[in-house]
């Protein structure tokens, strides 16, 4: 709601429905057009990321080669066998053993070249990238649990002290800080409905269940502010379940931990139930 | 008694035109009450198509009379409630009763030599059933508590009381039940139908494929639709009775609860067929349609019968590439990616069918042939990006973007609704007994093809881009406003597919009453249905027409030269 | 009725000239009820797989501590429903076996059927008591997933019990009304079909609840 009370007053002088509709039209397509644009999901910011823009792009070749060889196939008949005096179609019902044949090479053929080649790269990066979720003994990983509710992103990490549910735990709302080049490991699950965690820059997305722990990572690769998202519908501000990714240099996050933590020890009230909510780390 | 038997007609008008058992008068109800849903739900989507281009500004004409409390803005519950029921009604209350219930009512008994559906009462109870259920979800959307707002999956725990959304869940669960218990009766009917009264000579190999494919879509109703009747069953309990099926113990206050991901298993197991049982009547409408006028057999006939079989099989099997990003296993995971990829091998052998099929044909550029050809595009690019998303590592970045919405139109929507409308075109002579405008229906062909194409192409892009879908407003994330030029364009495209749609409805209200009266077959084809004088008689046949030769001999040398067509009632010379 | 298709109109009224069911009418109106318990199959199928799923959830299975739906009863209630479908098996073939005795077939058809009924009904009344003993002790089926399970699907199969019950009596009626008799039996024998697969449903809802 707050994104149509900031949006509202720039089109306060298009409310006349009849005309000012067709004008807000092109007006907000002059604006959006005149942001800078993108046509892509950006560079990846973890270590897997480039897996994704990898694969993508080979499953484009692949099936634009397929894709025109049917629109050629398509055209040539329309451009050459119209129906004209004098013109008779060819007959033939394709039952021949040889047009058996034909069939199922060609079929055979596409399915190892378009699928069995994708297939077989996928599940190498499944086991070496998204499922190999690392070691939380690890004193490397970081961990962090998440907890999604209706509209926000709860996250919890362990403060200096490397356990859950103790006083020093970093809790933050709807921003998460990491590491530089340490893999990152969540624990997740939901308080009410179903989200799902969507770090687009990092090319992660896993649901977020109520009743149940999901485990997702990631390594990022690149310092700065990235996105979170949530990309299932949970309710009518979904859209507005957003939040911030900073990923800091080694230095900075330790003082940044070591202050976070801080603070989270000196606020830390024992009878305030609601903030308890920490469990023990799966695996 | 005995369906062959021919039932004295109908004289009040009430039995005649509402409560009618005629499979022709069911056929037209069908076919009317889909197109209308179709235009409701494509007037939501423009509505939604309008927001996400211009988040927060009035809907032009619309929205003062719909959203008046926000001055015509569609708030972002309303906008929820859009998309539901868009798909829902899309879905359900469009294509499943224009493509199944007026195809297979009009097509089944006529195609086969039938005098009538084999259970007449039932095909009417079926045509009521969809009735009712299409009442109660329109209904749903003025309830006073809400309307629905949890996505046509409709998951738990956002569609049980915990989710907050609207008390129209609980009608639009029903809603969807009496639509599924409307497709169970009508699968029965069909299949029973096309067991039992073929005529004499018409055998399994000579049936047209628009027969086979209404056949195996019903018999992936009367499979898998039971299953979504169940789980609605579930929800509703959860919802108005309290019971826990779907809400896990973490959110019931007594120790013990359900599983929320139970629903998603059972509502794919159901939904993936459900492209299916849209798709495979389209299918088979292309194979006779393609055939027809390209003035050839349809190349490989039996190898296509087979892989729409094998299509059907499969389709049981690979629902689980719908919850790659939930939690599945890893070892269910990639079985489930395997089994998917396995479905693309009889797809390519229908692709290669059909491409054979025109292959040095005889081309007639009717409009019907080019919906039927469109059809073929417009499932490739959906088909070919279904590699994307069957492909668990870029399926994690696409699941629940604007790809998914782009894939999943071109090849459910789009192609089930070409194909509609080629068979539309195609039967409409022989259904009102005029002609449709050529010169309109290539106008409304271009312009629908064209602009749909760009619609669904450009969210390809955005979902690369990683716009997620069933999001209200894409300008308020910094990371997405960059890509608002693509939903201006989209949308841009969008206006002008549905403004081309206008053509259609013209071309159909004027050529249904005031249409050129149309000859007994004027599209020289052979099948059965257009053996049969226009108006089809009551009782279709005045004699069960014996079956002497398939239905896609054109172009036989055997015809001589004066012809390139045969009747199926007729032998083919030596 | 002429297996070749040629049926020609006489004379231009077309009349339907059969209100005998022959054989082909029985074997389609069989067919249907056959894909029509099909598709129930699959519903039930759902409804038993979830409750598989469901009841992993369930640490110990069955919950202990908790008034719990009577065994005995359940277990009575089965016999009584599968006495039932023999009855109503047996009212259906005996008009099957026989449709050239008259008035005295129908007799006994009556009597078997009526007994099939109301040991029906007694199950419907068992049900009732199972339901109404939970209740009693405090269970409703919000009490917890045990309760919604076992609440839940009795009901849904309960649904099926009043439907079963209604068709057992519309075949009743239009017996003794003579709509239905040997010589048109579909109706019959396809409410005795939809009877025994409400009997199996339970057998399978028994089995899970209190014997595995
Ligand atoms: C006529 C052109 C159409 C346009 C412009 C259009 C547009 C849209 C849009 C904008 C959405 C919302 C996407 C989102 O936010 O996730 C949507 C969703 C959907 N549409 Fe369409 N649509 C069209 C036709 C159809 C047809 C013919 C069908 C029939 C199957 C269909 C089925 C669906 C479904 C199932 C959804 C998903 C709803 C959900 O997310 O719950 N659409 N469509
Ligand atoms: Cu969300
Ligand atoms: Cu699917």
């Amino acid at each position: 709601m707050s994104m149509l009370k900031t949006l509202l007053p720039s089109f306060a002088l298009l409310r006349s429905r009849w005309l000012g509709c067709p004008l807000a039209l092109m007006l907000t397509s002059t604006w959006a057009l005149a942001q800078d644009k993108r046509w892509g999901p950006g560079e990846p910011a973890s270590d897997y990321g480039d897996r994704f823009y990898d694969l993508f792009w080979l499953i484009t070749i692949l099936v634009s080669v397929a894709f025109a060889l049917v629109v050629v196939l398509l055209v040539i008949p329309v451009l050459r066998d119209r129906a004209r005096p004098g013109h008779r179609a060819s007959f033939d019902h394709g039952k021949s053993l040889h047009d058996k044949r034909l069939t199922a090479i060609i079929s055979i053929v596409t399915f190892i070249v378009l699928d069995a080649w994708v297939l077989v790269i996928a599940m190498k990066d499944l086991r070496e990238a998204y499922w190999a979720i690392p070691d939380a003994k690890d004193p490397q990983t970081y961990r962090v649990e998440v907890l999604a509710q209706q509209w926000a992103w709860n996250f919890r990490a362990t403060g200096v002290d490397g356990e859950f549910g103790t006083a020093d735990d970093i809790l933050t709302i709807n921003e998460l800080v990491v590491p530089l080049n340490r893999p990152v490991s969540f624990n997740m699950t939901s308080k009410d409905v179903i989200h799902a965690l969507f770090l687009p820059e990092m090319r992660l997305k896993r649901d977020v269940n109520p009743g149940a722990i999901n485990e997702a990572w990631f390594k990022p690769i690149k310092e700065g502010d990235f996105t979170i998202l949530c990309a299932e519908l949970c309710g009518f501000a979904h859209y507005q379940m957003y939040g911030k990714l900073v990923v800091l240099e080694q230095g900075q996050f330790n003082e940044w931990e070591a202050e976070a933590s801080r603070l989270a020890s000196t606020a830390f009230d024992a009878d305030d139930t609601e903030a308890h909510w920490a469990w023990d780390w799966q695996e | 008694m005995s369906s062959d038997h021919i039932h004295p007609e109908p004289t009040t008008f009430l039995r005649k035109h509402v409560f009618s058992t005629d499979h022709k008068v069911i056929a037209k109800q069908f076919l009317w009450f889909g197109l209308i849903w179709l235009g409701i739900g494509g007037i939501m989507a423009m509505m939604l198509r309008w927001q996400l281009a211009n988040p927060g500004v009035p809907v032009p004409l619309l929205g003062g009379l719909l959203f008046p409390r926000t001055g015509g803005v569609i708030d972002p519950a309303s906008y929820n409630t859009l998309f539901t029921m868009h798909g829902t009604i899309m879905i359900f209350l469009g294509l499943t009763p224009a493509m199944i219930g007026a195809l297979g009512n009009w097509c089944i008994p006529l195609m086969i030599g039938a005098r009538d559906m084999i259970f007449p009462t039932l095909n009417m109870l079926s045509f009521w059933a969809m009735f009712a259920g299409g009442a109660v979800g329109f209904y749903s959307l003025f309830v006073p508590l809400g309307a629905t707002e949890a996505g046509w999956t409709g998951y738990p725990t956002l569609s049980t009381t915990v989710g907050g959304v609207g008390q129209g869940e609980t009608l639009w669960a029903i809603a969807v039940f009496l639509i599924g218990a409307s497709s169970i009766m009508g699968g029965i009917n069909y299949i029973t139908t096309v067991i039992r009264l073929r005529a004499p000579g018409m055998s399994w190999m000579r049936l047209p494929l628009t027969v086979w494919g209404l056949f195996l879509t019903s018999i992936l109703n009367v499979l898998f639709v039971p299953v979504i009747g169940s789980a609605m069953i579930l929800l509703v309990l959860d919802r108005v009775f309290g019971t826990s099926f779907y809400v896990p113990a973490s959110i019931m206050s007594g120790g013990t609860g359900g599983d929320p991901i139970l629903y998603q298993h059972l509502f794919w197991i159901f939904g993936h067929p459900e492209v299916y049982i849209l798709i495979l009547p389209a299918w088979g409408v292309v194979c006779d349609l393609l055939s027809f006028f390209a003035r050839k057999p349809a190349f490989g006939y039996r190898t296509s019968v087979g892989s729409m079989v094998v299509i059907t099989v499969l389709s049981a099997v690979v629902y689980g590439h719908h919850m790659f990003t939930t939690g599945l296993s890893a070892m269910l995971g990639e079985s489930f990616m395997l089994l998917t990829m396995i479905i693309s091998v009889p797809a390519e052998v229908l692709f290669f069918n059909w491409l054979h099929t025109l292959w040095k044909g005889s081309l007639r550029l009717t409009t019907p042939m080019l919906f039927a050809m469109s059809v073929i595009f417009v499932f490739g690019l959906g088909g070919l990006t279904g590699i994307y998303l069957a492909t668990i590592g870029t399926d994690i970045f696409l699941h629940d973007t604007y790809f998914v919405v782009g894939h999943f139109h071109l090849t459910m929507a789009a192609s089930a609704l070409f194909g509609t409308f080629g068979a539309v075109y195609f039967w409409f002579p022989k259904m009102f007994g005029r002609m449709m405008s050529e010169k309109l229906g290539k106008w409304h062909f271009w312009l629908s093809f064209v602009p749909l194409v760009i619609v669904f192409c450009i969210m390809f892009i955005s979902g690369y881009a990683g716009m997620p879908r069933r999001y209200y407003d894409h300008t308020s994330v910094e990371y997405l406003r960059p890509l608002q030029h693509l939903n201006v364009a989209t949308s841009v495209a969008a206006f002008l597919l549905g403004a081309a749609q206008l053509i259609f409805v013209f071309n159909f209200i004027k050529s249904r009453w005031w249409g050129k009266p149309a000859p007994q077959n004027p599209w020289d084809v052979g099948t059965l249905d257009w053996t049969i004088e226009t108006p089809v008689p009551h009782y279709n046949f005045k004699t069960i027409p014996v079956v002497q030769c398939g239905p896609h001999e054109f172009s036989n040398p055997v015809l001589g030269p004066d012809t390139d067509w045969i009747y199926q009632t007729e032998k083919l010379p030596d | 009725m002429n297996t070749t298709g040629t049926i020609e109109l006489h004379g231009d009224a077309p009349v339907d000239h059969a209100p005998r069911e022959t054989g082909r009418d029985r074997v389609n109106a069989t067919l249907g009820m056959i894909l029509f318990i099909g598709s129930w199959t699959m519903a039930f199928g759902t409804l038993l797989l979830s409750f598989l799923v469901l009841r992993d959830k369930i640490a110990v299975w069955p919950p202990a501590g908790i008034a719990l739906p009577s065994a005995p009863i359940a277990g009575f209630a089965t016999l009584v429903l599968a006495a039932s479908s023999v009855f109503v098996e047996r009212a259906s073939r005996s008009l099957a076996l026989a449709p050239a005795v008259g008035a005295d077939r129908r007799a006994s058809f009556s009597s078997l059927w009526i007994t099939g009924m109301l040991l029906g009904l007694g199950f419907a009344l068992l049900q009732a008591w199972l339901w109404y003993d939970l209740i009693l002790a405090g269970r409703t089926q919000t009490s917890g997933l045990y309760e919604s399970l076992f609440f839940g699907l009795t009901w849904v199969h309960a649904a099926h019990v009043l439907v079963g019950l209604s068709l057992l009596g519309w075949a009743l009626v239009g017996s003794k009304r003579g709509r239905y008799g040997p010589a048109r039996r579909s109706f019959i024998s396809n409410a005795a079909l939809f009877w025994h697969f409400v009997g199996i449903v339970w057998l399978f809802l028994f089995l899970g609840f209190f014997v595995f």
